[in-house]
C-alpha cells in the first residue's frame, strides 16, 4: 500500500484526496475458495448430460413395425418422472437390442425414474430394470481384488464401570463452578467430598451424564465430547457446529444433538442422531425450535424413538433409524405424547374437535394396537405423568365443566398392570402446582392451593382401584417435589421465589422428618441411592452464598460445601442392578448382619479422620510457635531503642510502668432506685399478729 | 457475652481504636462526628466537632495526649485530648494505586500501606521509598491492623480473605478465609486469635436472609486458619473490629452506625481447639 504512506509526506497531499487503489501490480493472496466459498458452492457445474441418463434393460425386442409402439409405451411410463429430452433406441440387425438409453432434463429426474420404475413388470416376461447411467461406469471400476478393509486400533478405554467398584460404594457427583471455569467431579463421602478430577474449561456451557453414568459428555463451539473410564480419557467426539442440547438413548447406544445454526435444505442438520460405539451420525433431521427438548423421546429400551409434528406422530425404529412400517401416524390435532417407562407403549392426547370430545389414547409399539381409549370432556389442556416403572399412568386434566367458568383439575389414574387398563378418578377443588409419582411405588404426591396457602397431598393408588388420600399437611412453603430414586421418602422445597424452605418427609407414615432451610436455594438433588440430598445456590440464579450443602434422606445436614460462583450439581448416575430380586430380598434379610460391619468401618475412619487433624494442627502450631519466638527475640533486643523513643517511659506492657500510675476513683451511675418514706413504717396491725416475730426482717415491705 | 451498645453516632462507624491502654475507645463516623467512649461501661466521654466530611480513621498517641483523625474534607485533624481544641494538621495529595490503609512499622523506620488494587507497601519514613512489596491479595486492602508489639500485622480485603504477614519482611504467614468480603481484622494481644469483620456489598444486603442481625464477627485460630466462634449482633456489615489491649474484650463498628463493646466470658480463654 505504498500510495497511502508517501502520501503524507507528499507536499500536495492537502490538495489531492488520497488513493486508497492498490498499486497496479498487486495480486492478492487471498484463495477464491476463502473468499467466494459460499457462492462457488453454488456454482453451476458443466453438465456433461450423463448424469441424467438412465439405462432401461429387459425391454422387448422389436422389430421396426413395433417400434412406433414400443416407443409410445416407453414414453407413458417415463414420462411420468419428468420431461424426457432424448431417447437412443440402439438396434442390431433392425431389432432393439433390449436395452434404450433415456436422458431426461435433471438429474433429479433420473433419479426419481430409477426409483419408481425399476421393477416395473411390462408383461410377462418383461421387468424394467432401470439404472443411471453413471453406476455403470461406478460398478465397472470395482477392483476384481478384495482389500480387507484397514483394522482400526482398538483403544482401551480401561474400565468404563470403574467407579461403582469404589469399595466404600460413595456415589460421584460433577460440579461447575468458577461461573463455568472449572469442572471438577468429586466422590462423596459423608465427612468430605474428595476431589476425583478437576480441570479448567472442560466444558463451556454446562455438562450431562448418561442415563447410565458410563459418560460425561461436555459442551464446545464445535460439538460435543464424551468422556468416561477411570481417568476420563475422551471416549468420543461428536463435530456438530453450534451444539446446544443433547439428550442420550436410554440404553446408551445413541445421542441426539441440536444445533440451530447448520441447517440447509438438502442436508437436514438441525438434529443429528449419533452412534456412540462407532462415533457415526446416522441420521440428521430438520427442526424448527428446540421449544420442548427433547424433540425426539426415546421408548425404554431404546428401540424406538419417536417425534411429533403438526398432526403426525413418526416413529423411527433402530438401528435402522427409518421410519416404522415406513410411515408415520396421522393424529390430528396430537398435542403430546410420551412413551411408558416401562413398555414400548405411547399415551398421546387430542383436544376437543367439534362434537369429537378430547381423548387420551395408549398405544402399542410396534403393533400400533390401541390398548385404551379415554374420552374426556371440556377439556382446556392435559398432561401425561408416568410412574418411573410404567406401572401407572397420571394424565391432569384442566376441564372448564358446562356452566361454570372455572377451570379444576382431574387426576386420571390408568392401571397399566391390569387387564384392560382401567382408569380411576381424583377431583382436586384447588390449582395445581406440582405433582410427582412415587419412583419405585404406587404413590403420589401433589402440592395444590395457592400461595401462601400450599397444601401437600400424599394419596396411595390401592390394587383394588381406591385411591385414597393418606395424608396432607397444610401451609407449606414449597413449589417442587422432590421423590428419592429408592421412593418412600421425599423433599417438598419451595424453590427460588419461596427462600429455599424444606420438608423431609418419610411417606411410609407421612411424618416430617425435618424441616430446614438452605437460604435461596435453586436446586435440590437425590444421589442414585437416595441416601443423600443435595441441595444447592447456583450462580446462574443467584450471584451471592454460591454453595451446595448435603444433607442425609433425613434432613441431617451433613456438610456446607461453598464454592466460588458455584453453578450446577449432577450426581452421576448408577446402571440398572445387576442382583435378582431374591438376592435383594436376602440382603435386606441379612441387613443386621452387614450393617454391624459398616458401622465399625464408619467409626474407624472417623477417629483415623480426627487423628490426621490433630496431628495436622500440632504442625501448625509448632511452627507458628517458632516463628513467634524468633519475631520475639529480635523484639526484646530492640527495647532500648523503645525506651529512647518514649523518652524512657517504658510502654511495652501496660503494667510496665506502676510507679507512673495515679490511682482515680471515678463514679460511675449504675442504677437508680425510688423508694417512698412514708409506706415504710405503715404495717396494719392485723399483720403484725400473723407473722411469727423470726420472718420478721427489718424494714421489709409486706404487700 | 452481653455487648454494650454504644448509640453516639448517626451514619455507618468507619473506624474505632483503643488507646494504648485500653481505657478509651475513639469513634469516627461518616456523620464528621469523633466520639470517645469509656471501654469499661460504654459511657461517653465527649465529641470532638470540627469536620466538615466523613470522618474515615482515628488514632491518638501513645500517651493519650493527642488524638488525629483524618476525614473526607482533605483535611488531617489533631485534637488535644481532653479539651476540644484542634488545629487542622495538613491536607495529602493523591497518588496512583489509592491507599487504603497504613500503620507504623515496629520502631517507625517505615509505614506500612495498603493499596486499592490488594498490594502492600513498605515506604521507608525518612525518603518514601518503596523498601518491599507484597502482592498476596487479588482485590482491595479495607484495612491493616498490627499486633500489640508491631511484629506481625493483619490485612482484611475484599477478596474474601484476611491474610496474616511479618511486618519487617513482608512474609506471608496465614491466610483466613470466609466467604464474604472482610472489612476488618485485628489481632489478639495475649491468645493466638484473630477476629474479623465484614460482610456484603451495601447493594446485596436484600437479597441474603432476612435474619435479623446476621452480620458476624468471625473469630479464627491464629495458627490453625480454623474459624472457631461467631458474634452475631450487628445489623449492617461490620466495618471496624478492635481489640481491647488487654485482650480480654473487643469492639466493633458497623454500618449500622452501632459501636458494640463486648467483654468476654471466662470460658472463651479456657477454649482450645484438640490438638
Amino acid at each position: 500500500m505504498q500510495d497511502t504512506v508517501d502520501m503524507v509526506d507528499d507536499p500536495e497531499y492537502e490538495e489531492e484526496e488520497p488513493s486508497f487503489s492498490d498499486p497496479e501490480d498487486f495480486v492478492d493472496d487471498v484463495e477464491d475458495d476463502e473468499l467466494l466459498g459460499d457462492i462457488l458452492r453454488e456454482k453451476p457445474q458443466e453438465a456433461d448430460g450423463i448424469d441424467s441418463v438412465v439405462v432401461v434393460d429387459n425391454v422387448p425386442q422389436v422389430g421396426p413395425e413395433r417400434l412406433e409402439k414400443l416407443k409410445n409405451v416407453i414414453h407413458k411410463i417415463f414420462s411420468k418422472f419428468g420431461k424426457i429430452t432424448t431417447e437412443f433406441y440402439p438396434e442390431v440387425e433392425g431389432t432393439t437390442k433390449g436395452y434404450i438409453f433415456l436422458e431426461y432434463a435433471a438429474p433429479t429426474q433420473a433419479l426419481e425414474a430409477v426409483k419408481n420404475a425399476d421393477g416395473y413388470k411390462l408383461d410377462k416376461q418383461h421387468t424394467f430394470r432401470v439404472n443411471l447411467f453413471t453406476d455403470f461406469d461406478k460398478y465397472m471400476n470395482i477392483s476384481d481384488e478384495w482389500e480387507t478393509p484397514e483394522k482400526q486400533p482398538f483403544k482401551d478405554f480401561g474400565n468404563m464401570r470403574h467407579w461403582i467398584e469404589d469399595p466404600d460404594c460413595r456415589d460421584q457427583y460433577s460440579v461447575i463452578y468458577e461461573a463455568g471455569e472449572r469442572t471438577a467431579i468429586f466422590s462423596n463421602d459423608a465427612k468430605e467430598p474428595i476431589t476425583v478430577e478437576e480441570r479448567a474449561r472442560w466444558t463451556e456451557t454446562y455438562v450431562r451424564w448418561s442415563p447410565k453414568g458410563t459418560y460425561l459428555a461436555t459442551f464446545h463451539q464445535r460439538g460435543i465430547a464424551l468422556w468416561g473410564g477411570e481417568k476420563f480419557k475422551q471416549i468420543q467426539r461428536f463435530s456438530h457446529q453450534g451444539v446446544s442440547l443433547i439428550d442420550f438413548s436410554p440404553c446408551e447406544r445413541y445421542v441426539v444433538t441440536f444445533s440451530p445454526l447448520m441447517d440447509t435444505k438438502e442436508d437436514p442438520q438441525a438434529i443429528i442422531i449419533w452412534d456412540i460405539l462407532t462415533g457415526q451420525k446416522k441420521r440428521g433431521f430438520h427442526c424448527e425450535s428446540s421449544a420442548h427438548w427433547p424433540i425426539f423421546k426415546w421408548s425404554h429400551d431404546g428401540k424406538f424413538f419417536a417425534r411429533m409434528t403438526p398432526d403426525t406422530l413418526s416413529i423411527y425404529e433402530t438401528p435402522s433409524m427409518g421410519l416404522l412400517d415406513k410411515k408415520s401416524l396421522k393424529i390430528t390435532g396430537i398435542k403430546d405424547f410420551s412413551w411408558s417407562p416401562g413398555d414400548n407403549i405411547i399415551a398421546f392426547w387430542v383436544p376437543e374437535d367439534k362434537d369429537i370430545p378430547a381423548r387420551v389414547t395408549l398405544m402399542q409399539m410396534p403393533s400400533r394396537q390401541e390398548i385404551r381409549v379415554r374420552n374426556l370432556f371440556n377439556v382446556v389442556d392435559c398432561k401425561l405423568h408416568w410412574q418411573r416403572n410404567g406401572d401407572y399412568l397420571c394424565v391432569k386434566v384442566d376441564r372448564t365443566p358446562k356452566g361454570t367458568q372455572g377451570v379444576v383439575t382431574n387426576f386420571e389414574i390408568f392401571r397399566m398392570r391390569e387387564k384392560q387398563v382401567p382408569v380411576d378418578v381424583v377431583e382436586m377443588k384447588e390449582s395445581i402446582i406440582a405433582f410427582a409419582w412415587e419412583p419405585n411405588g404406587s404413590k403420589f404426591a401433589v402440592l395444590h392451593g395457592e400461595s401462601p396457602r400450599i397444601n401437600a397431598s400424599f394419596y396411595h393408588v390401592k390394587n383394588n382401584g381406591k385411591i385414597e388420600l393418606i395424608k396432607m399437611f397444610d401451609k407449606q412453603q414449597a413449589n417442587s417435589i422432590f421423590w428419592s430414586p429408592q421412593g418412600q421418602f421425599m423433599v417438598l422445597a419451595g424453590l427460588r421465589s419461596m427462600n429455599g424452605a424444606l420438608a423431609f418427609v418419610d411417606t411410609s407414615d407421612c411424618t416430617m422428618m425435618n424441616i430446614a432451610e438452605h437460604y435461596m436455594a435453586s436446586d435440590v438433588e437425590w444421589d442414585p441411592t437416595g441416601r443423600y440430598v443435595v441441595t444447592s445456590v447456583s450462580w446462574w440464579s443467584h450471584k451471592v452464598d454460591n454453595a451446595y450443602w448435603l444433607w442425609t434422606f433425613q434432613g441431617r445436614l451433613l456438610q456446607k460445601n461453598n464454592k466460588d460462583r458455584f453453578c450446577q450439581l449432577l450426581w452421576r448416575p448408577r446402571p440398572p442392578t445387576l442382583l435378582s430380586t431374591e438376592q435383594i430380598k436376602m440382603i435386606k434379610k441379612d441387613l443386621k448382619k452387614y450393617s454391624k460391619i459398616f458401622e465399625q468401618k464408619d467409626r474407624l475412619s472417623q477417629s483415623k479422620a480426627s487423628k490426621e487433624l490433630v496431628d495436622k494442627r500440632r504442625a501448625m502450631m509448632e511452627d507458628y510457635r517458632r516463628y513467634r519466638e524468633a519475631a520475639l527475640q529480635i523484639y526484646q533486643e530492640q527495647k532500648s531503642i523503645r525506651l529512647e523513643l518514649r523518652g524512657g517511659v517504658d510502654t511495652d506492657e501496660l503494667d510496665s510502668n506502676v510507679d507512673d500510675w495515679e490511682e482515680e476513683t471515678i463514679e460511675f451511675f449504675i442504677n437508680e432506685e425510688i423508694i417512698p418514706l412514708g409506706d415504710l413504717y405503715f404495717i396494719p396491725q392485723k399483720l403484725w399478729k400473723i407473722l411469727p416475730s423470726s420472718q420478721y426482717n427489718g424494714a421489709e415491705c409486706i404487700s | 457475652m452481653k455487648p454494650i451498645l454504644l448509640q453516639g453516632h448517626e451514619r455507618s462507624i468507619t473506624q474505632i481504636k483503643y488507646n494504648r491502654e485500653g481505657d478509651l475507645l475513639f469513634s469516627v463516623a461518616k456523620d464528621t462526628v469523633t466520639n470517645v467512649w469509656y471501654s469499661v461501661n460504654g459511657e461517653r466521654l465527649g465529641t470532638y466537632n470540627g469536620h466538615t466530611g466523613a470522618v474515615w480513621c482515628v488514632d491518638c498517641d501513645w500517651d493519650t495526649k493527642n488524638v488525629l483523625t483524618g476525614s473526607a474534607d482533605n483535611s488531617c485533624r489533631l485534637w488535644d485530648c481532653e479539651t476540644d481544641d484542634n488545629q487542622p494538621y495538613l491536607s495529602v495529595p493523591c497518588s496512583d494505586h489509592k491507599i487504603t490503609s497504613a500503620v507504623w512499622g515496629p520502631l517507625g523506620e517505615f509505614v506500612i500501606a495498603g493499596h486499592e488494587n490488594g498490594e502492600i507497601n513498605q515506604f521507608s519514613a525518612k525518603s518514601g521509598e518503596v523498601l518491599k512489596k507484597a502482592k498476596e491479595h487479588s482485590r482491595q486492602i479495607n484495612d491493616i491492623q498490627p499486633s500489640v508489639d508491631l511484629t506481625i500485622f493483619i490485612s482484611a480485603s475484599k477478596d474474601n480473605t484476611a491474610k496474616l504477614f511479618d511486618s519487617t519482611s513482608l512474609d506471608h504467614i496465614k491466610t483466613f478465609k470466609t466467604e464474604r468480603p472482610v472489612n476488618s481484622a485485628a489481632i489478639s494481644p495475649i491468645m493466638d486469635h484473630v477476629v474479623m469483620g465484614g460482610g456484603q456489598e451495601a447493594m446485596e444486603v436484600t437479597t441474603t436472609s432476612t435474619r435479623i442481625g446476621k452480620f458476624e464477627a468471625r473469630f479464627f485460630h491464629a495458627a490453625y486458619e480454623e474459624e472457631f466462634g461467631r458474634v452475631k449482633g450487628h445489623f449492617g456489615p461490620i466495618n471496624c473490629v478492635a481489640f481491647h489491649p488487654d485482650g480480654k474484650s473487643y469492639s466493633s463498628g458497623g454500618e449500622d452506625g452501632y459501636v458494640r463493646i463486648h467483654y468476654f466470658d471466662p470460658q472463651y480463654f479456657d477454649f482450645e481447639l484438640e490438638a
